[in-house]
C-alpha cells in the first residue's frame, strides 16, 4: 500500500511530464489518452525496481520515452482506455486562444521531427541539462549538441515554409 | 519560432499544465489495472485463434495423408502441412521480438534500435508470410478437393480458373499490403541510418 501510494504522488508530481510525451508521439487525442495510460501503467509495473540511483523525472522519462517508441507499432485499440468523460487530459485551460493556437502549433513543428530528434527536443525544451539528456537517451553529450544543431536548422527551414 | 522561443513557450505551457494537477489518485489506480490485461488478450487472441487454426489444418491434412492416393496430392500435402506450421511460428517469433522491448533497462536509442531491427524483420517475415500463403494456395486447393470432397482436381475439374481466381484476388491484396509494409520499412531504414549516421 505505501508502495501504492508513493508511486500515485509520483505520477501526481509528475504528471506534466507524461502528458507532454505523449502529446509529442501521438497524432490524435485517442492515441495521446491511450500512450498516457500506458506509461502510467508501465511506470507502474517497473516502480518496484526504481533503485533511487537516478532523480524519480529523470527515470520517468527514460520508461515515458521507451514506452513511446514501443507503442509506434501498435495498431489502434478503440474502447480499451478509460473514458474521455472520467479524466480530462491536462491540457492547459486556456482561455486565450492564441496562446492555446501557439502551443499547438509548437506540438506541431515537434511532431515533424523525427522519431530520434523528437525524444532530444523534448528533453531540451525540458531544460534538462546535456548530462541528463545523455543519461537518459544514451548518446553522448558531443553527439546531442550535434544532434541539437541540427534539429535547430531543420525547425528554422520548417517555420519558413 | 527560434528554439529559445520555444523553450520559453514550452516553459509556460508546462507551468499551466503543472498548476492544473487533474489526476485524481483513484484514476491512477485504475490505470494501473485490469485494462491493460483485457489490452494485451485483445491483440493475442486473434493471432492465437490463427495459430489454432493453422495448427487444426495442418493436423487435419498430416493425418489423412493415407487418403491421397496420387503422389503429387501426397506432395501438394506435405507442402501444405509444412506452411501451415511454419506460418504461425514464423508470426509470432517476429511479432513477440517487437512487443518484448525492455522498457525498463533500455535507453532511448537502444529502444529505437531494438525498434527498428524488430520492425525490419517484422516486415521481411510478413513478406516471407505473404509468398508462403501464396504457395499454400496452390498446394492445398487439390488436397481438400481429395480430402472432402473426394475428388482429383486435377483430372476432375477445371482447377486452373480456381488459381486464376485465387491469384487475382492475391494480386490485389499484396499490392495493398506491400504499399503499406514500403512505408513502414522505409520509417524503420531511416531511425537506423539516422542511429549509425551519429
Amino acid at each position: 500500500m505505501q508502495n501504492k501510494n508513493e508511486f500515485v504522488r509520483a505520477i501526481q508530481e509528475n504528471e506534466a511530464l507524461i502528458y507532454k510525451v505523449s502529446r509529442v508521439y501521438s497524432n490524435s487525442r485517442e492515441d495521446e489518452q491511450d500512450l498516457y495510460q500506458e506509461i502510467v501503467y508501465q511506470l507502474w509495473k517497473s516502480f518496484g525496481s526504481f533503485r533511487h540511483e537516478s532523480r524519480l523525472s529523470t527515470w520517468m522519462y527514460r520508461i515515458a520515452l521507451n514506452t513511446a517508441i514501443s507503442n509506434l507499432n501498435k495498431e489502434k485499440r478503440k474502447g480499451t482506455f478509460l473514458p474521455l468523460n472520467e479524466w480530462a487530459l491536462n491540457r492547459p485551460d486556456s482561455t486565450d486562444l492564441l496562446r492555446e493556437e501557439k502551443y499547438e502549433l509548437l506540438y506541431a513543428h515537434i511532431r515533424q521531427l523525427s522519431t530520434v530528434e523528437k525524444g532530444i527536443i523534448l528533453l531540451y525544451l525540458e531544460g534538462k541539462s546535456y548530462e541528463e539528456m545523455a543519461a537518459i537517451t544514451g548518446f553522448t553529450t558531443t553527439n546531442i549538441g550535434t544532434r541539437l544543431g541540427r534539429i535547430k536548422q531543420k525547425l528554422i527551414t520548417q517555420i519558413k515554409k | 519560432m527560434e528554439l529559445e522561443e520555444m523553450k520559453s513557450l514550452w516553459g509556460e505551457m508546462s507551468g499551466k499544465i503543472d498548476q492544473q494537477k487533474k489526476l485524481t489518485d483513484s484514476l491512477i489506480i485504475k490505470m494501473t489495472r485490469s485494462d491493460y490485461k483485457n489490452k494485451i488478450m485483445k491483440i493475442f487472441i486473434p493471432e492465437l485463434i490463427g495459430a489454432l487454426v493453422c495448427f487444426g489444418a495442418a493436423l487435419y491434412i498430416l493425418f489423412s495423408l493415407q487418403k491421397l492416393d496420387e503422389w503429387y496430392l501426397v506432395v501438394c500435402g506435405i507442402v501444405s502441412v509444412l506452411i501451415l506450421f511454419l506460418l504461425p511460428i514464423l508470426s509470432f517469433n517476429a511479432t513477440n521480438k517487437i512487443r518484448s522491448l525492455n522498457i525498463l533497462a533500455n535507453n532511448y536509442k537502444q529502444s529505437l534500435l531494438e525498434y527498428s531491427k524488430g520492425k525490419r524483420q517484422f516486415i521481411f517475415v510478413q513478406k516471407l508470410s505473404f509468398y508462403l500463403g501464396a504457395v499454400l494456395l496452390l498446394t492445398v486447393l487439390p488436397v481438400t478437393g481429395q480430402l472432402i470432397a473426394g475428388k482429383d482436381l486435377f483430372i476432375e475439374s477445371r482447377l486452373w480458373i480456381w488459381y486464376a481466381i485465387g491469384y487475382l484476388f492475391f494480386y490485389g491484396f499484396s499490392k495493398w499490403v506491400f504499399r503499406k509494409y514500403a512505408k513502414a520499412t522505409v520509417e524503420a531504414e531511416e531511425i537506423l541510418k539516422e542511429l549509425e549516421n551519429g
